[in-house]
């Protein structure tokens, strides 16, 4: 059809048979998702560009062992996770950097009033909060499945843990931040 | 999927409000490196033995060779890659056919060989952010040349161009008897490589502490590679001897009909 962007799976196949221009588009598409799932992991921009950049060259390298037919996006987020922790590890230290809240987010996206905008604003930033302090395992998870969107199959890959894991870790997650949400009144 | 909780959606709306840093467009970087990456990396000093080992390889070989010198990293790099890249300057690769370079076309030497515009040494040094090396035994010269991005590397390329000195005529490939490239070697977006047949031979030299490479013998097709990692096949055109050295962080390309010792006394007098 015309003006239809090509299936993932498509370009993935023809990036297999040595198509750049094909993998290129792969990069263009994957790149956001795939920088910041690195960024999530490293809290560090300059990391996780490094990270990004160097995963989609080892996935290009890798291309001949992509199956046929599967989701390239947990493929591909598995390795640029892989590099993004193997960054951390080796630089032995923890980036600081919290998630904060855009400046000048509308909520809903209409124009809401300045009070409900105010109110609406002040309760995602006490949430973002509660999600910064959590333990690293616990933030990753509710990050990677929530604040990025990954699917189940997907933050399993970022994580590099099975789906099964990722279903329990995230129950046992969720459950620690309604406890600390629920403990602040008006949270 | 099960219907969220409010806890949840809540979670899923807080991702769309988080300020992420912008993403950084890799995909120059990627394809550019993933090009550059197509190849064998050259064995280390350590690792060639003293006699001719390239004879053998591509005796064996029985095919062309691309030499493409990486020398401009493709992508702003972090100080991890950066400390990566710093002797990381050159592959091979063995291809099953030499591309043929196209004719040169008409007009001035600038435009034929893809130089850039017409300038002037001191608007040169004053458009470019390193200062810009003069070789000292061939003096001022006879034309500058300057290209930024599209055609040239990120921060500027600059070719300084001599018509024939005493015991250096000009060449009948590039019209020039000597043409002296520069650029620097960290954050640009090209990579400079060249196609080498198995009459064209390649040594590792050292000028005053800096690494270098001298490709001599047959003439060779000079490829740029673009920021988008494509090789520019359009502006191939045929090169004479050439001594490429890294002069901290700049990188010079000394080309023409030279003897490997006049190269090399060129390269020692660069200031």
């Amino acid at each position: 059809m015309e003006g239809r962007p090509e299936d993932d799976r498509d370009l993935f196949a023809r990036a297999q048979r040595g198509d750049t221009a094909a993998y290129e588009e792969i990069v263009k598409r994957y790149q956001q998702v795939a920088f910041r799932t690195a960024y999530v992991i490293t809290r560090s921009a300059g990391d996780a560009e490094d990270a990004a950049q160097e995963g989609f060259i080892k996935a290009h390298r890798a291309l001949g062992t992509f199956r046929t037919g599967a989701e390239p996006r947990p493929w591909l987020l598995q390795i640029v996770a892989n590099e993004a922790r193997n960054r951390v590890r080796s630089a032995g230290r923890r980036h600081q950097l919290e998630l904060r809240l855009a400046e000048g987010y509308r909520p809903g996206g209409a124009a809401p009033s300045p009070e409900a905008a105010a109110v609406a604003s002040e309760d995602s930033a006490r949430l973002l909060g509660f999600v910064n302090a959590l333990s690293d395992e616990d933030r990753l998870v509710i990050t990677s499945r929530y604040l990025l969107e990954l699917s189940g199959e997907e933050t399993a890959a970022a994580l590099g843990i099975p789906e099964g894991t990722v279903k329990s870790r995230l129950s046992r997650a969720l459950a620690r931040l309604r406890a600390r949400v629920e403990a602040v009144p008006g949270a | 999927m099960p219907e969220l909780s409010e806890l949840e959606a809540r979670l899923t709306t807080l991702g769309r409000q988080v300020e992420w840093p912008p993403t950084p467009n890799l995909h120059a970087g990627v394809m550019a490196k993933i090009a550059a990456q197509q190849v064998i990396p050259l064995p280390t000093r350590r690792a060639i033995r003293p006699s001719h080992w390239y004879e053998n390889r591509w005796a064996v070989a029985a095919a062309a060779v691309i030499l493409a010198l990486a020398a401009l990293v493709a992508y702003q790099p972090s100080r991890d890659t950066i400390a990566n890249w710093l002797n990381l300057h050159t592959r091979i690769k063995q291809v099953p056919v030499l591309t043929t370079p196209s004719p040169l076309p008409p007009g001035p030497i600038g435009a034929r060989l893809g130089l850039g515009g017409y300038s002037t040494l001191p608007k040169a040094s004053a458009a470019v952010r390193w200062p810009v090396l003069v070789p000292s035994t061939l003096g001022q010269p006879d034309e500058v040349y300057l290209q930024f991005p599209p055609d040239g590397a990120l921060q500027g390329e600059v070719t300084l161009v001599y018509s024939a000195r005493p015991g250096i005529p000009a060449s009948v490939q590039t019209g020039a008897a000597v043409l002296v490239t520069e650029a620097r070697g960290a954050v640009n977006t090209d990579f400079f490589g060249k196609t080498l047949g198995p009459d064209t031979t390649l040594q590792l030299v050292t000028v005053a502490g800096h690494q270098g490479y001298w490709i001599a013998g047959a003439p060779h097709v000079l490829v740029l590679i673009d920021a988008n990692g494509n090789p520019r096949y359009l502006t191939l055109r045929l090169a004479t001897n050439t001594l490429l050295i890294d002069e901290g962080g700049t990188i010079v390309r000394i080309e023409g009909n030279l003897t490997k010792d006049q190269a090399l006394q060129i390269a020692a007098s660069l200031a």
